[in-house]
């Protein structure tokens, strides 16, 4: 960045060093003073040893300057290339993943039926959890409502629904789910259903979920992913986003995605 | 059995933190800190317990051994 930020002031400055530079070579007499000096022919030579032989410093600075804007140049077009094509491939491998591909039908914490056409035109913001969760889902949640509210606080950007699926059946019924959301966000949206309905969205978002063993109170932890994903308004999975990540940096990539949606359904 | 409400958990996790805090300051020694285990106890479901015993286990392994202090033992490095 800096050699290019150099470059147009160093070709601004070419004029005027071409006068400077050109005493040194006049005539082409500097190239004769260093035959006869190289060859001794006459020692005394014209008196003209003492000045510099070749380009000046400053010319030879110059062409350093410009070869190394050549050279960044070139690396900033290399990397934009390889930018777009690393987001390139990231966009296709995300598609051939085929998450979240086909429908879901399970009940929110209302007790209303939902699926997966119901969140059509809204951007989603989807996590996979259990009530009973000791610190990983509360964690995770809590980061998932703060980008939804750093995102609604920002005028002009179309609304981000917030989804926690459970991977808990068993226990997270409606009323367990309605109390347990009340705690993060009014719009945060609980879905449940039967074992089956679970396993059949858990397996389409590659969700894996297993139950461990039971304790004296029937009390058990649910290991499963934590992933975050982000969809689409036209439904797709279009992002998804590990425990390293933070509020801000999925907060940045969900703009990006608003920036560059396309709605392919119209 | 309902799950902890957010206050619940907030009271746990506090009592938790007190209790590895005090692990910390007398290097690791539980006999030293029994009163904040019992507040530990009485504040978390036991499935909680179990779990963030284990997780304070994980999380010193890993601390050892991203400082690159953690040698793995003889039996092991043979096997």
């Amino acid at each position: 960045m800096l050699l290019l930020a150099l470059a147009p002031r160093a070709w601004l400055r070419l004029p005027q060093l071409k006068p400077l530079a050109l005493p040194s070579t006049r005539g082409g007499e500097s190239l004769h003073v260093t035959c006869r000096f190289l060859s001794r022919q006459s020692p005394a030579g014209t008196g003209r040893q003492g000045q510099p032989q070749g380009p000046g410093l400053r010319t030879r600075l110059l062409v350093t300057a410009l070869f190394g804007a050549g050279l960044g140049g070139a690396w900033l077009a290399a990397r934009a290339k390889k930018e777009q094509w690393r987001q390139q491939q990231r966009t296709e491998a995300l598609r051939q993943a085929a998450v979240g591909q086909g429908d879901f039908s399970l009940l929110d914490h209302q007790g209303h039926a939902r699926c997966k056409a119901d969140f059509r035109g809204q951007w989603v913001l989807m996590y996979f959890g259990f009530t009973h969760c000791p610190d990983i889902c509360p964690d995770e949640l809590e980061k998932l409502v703060q980008v939804v509210r750093q995102l609604e606080a920002e005028p002009g950007l179309p609304p981000v629904q917030p989804v926690f699926i459970t991977v808990d059946p068993e226990r997270d019924n409606v009323e367990a789910m309605a109390r347990y959301v009340q705690d993060f966000h009014p719009r945060l949206l609980g879905l449940t259903g039967s074992a089956e309905q679970v396993a059949q969205v858990s397996r389409s978002y590659r969700v894996y979920y297993s139950a461990g063993p039971k304790d004296e109170d029937q009390d058990y932890i649910v290991d499963h992913s934590i992933a975050i994903y982000l969809l689409s308004p036209d439904g797709l999975f279009t992002d998804y986003y590990g425990r390293a990540r933070s509020a801000e940096q999925i907060a940045d990539s969900v703009r990006r995605h608003m920036a560059t949606f396309r709605s392919v359904l119209h | 059995m309902a799950a902890p409400s957010m206050k619940e958990r907030q009271a746990c996790w506090g009592a938790r933190d007190e209790y590895w805090k005090c692990l910390d300051e007398n290097t690791e020694d539980a006999s030293k800190c029994k009163k904040l285990r019992s507040s530990f106890e009485s504040s978390c479901p036991q499935q909680w317990i179990k779990y963030f015993d284990k997780r304070r286990d994980y999380l010193k392994f890993k601390e050892k051994f991203e400082a690159g202090e953690f040698q793995p033992s003889k039996t092991t490095a043979e096997s």
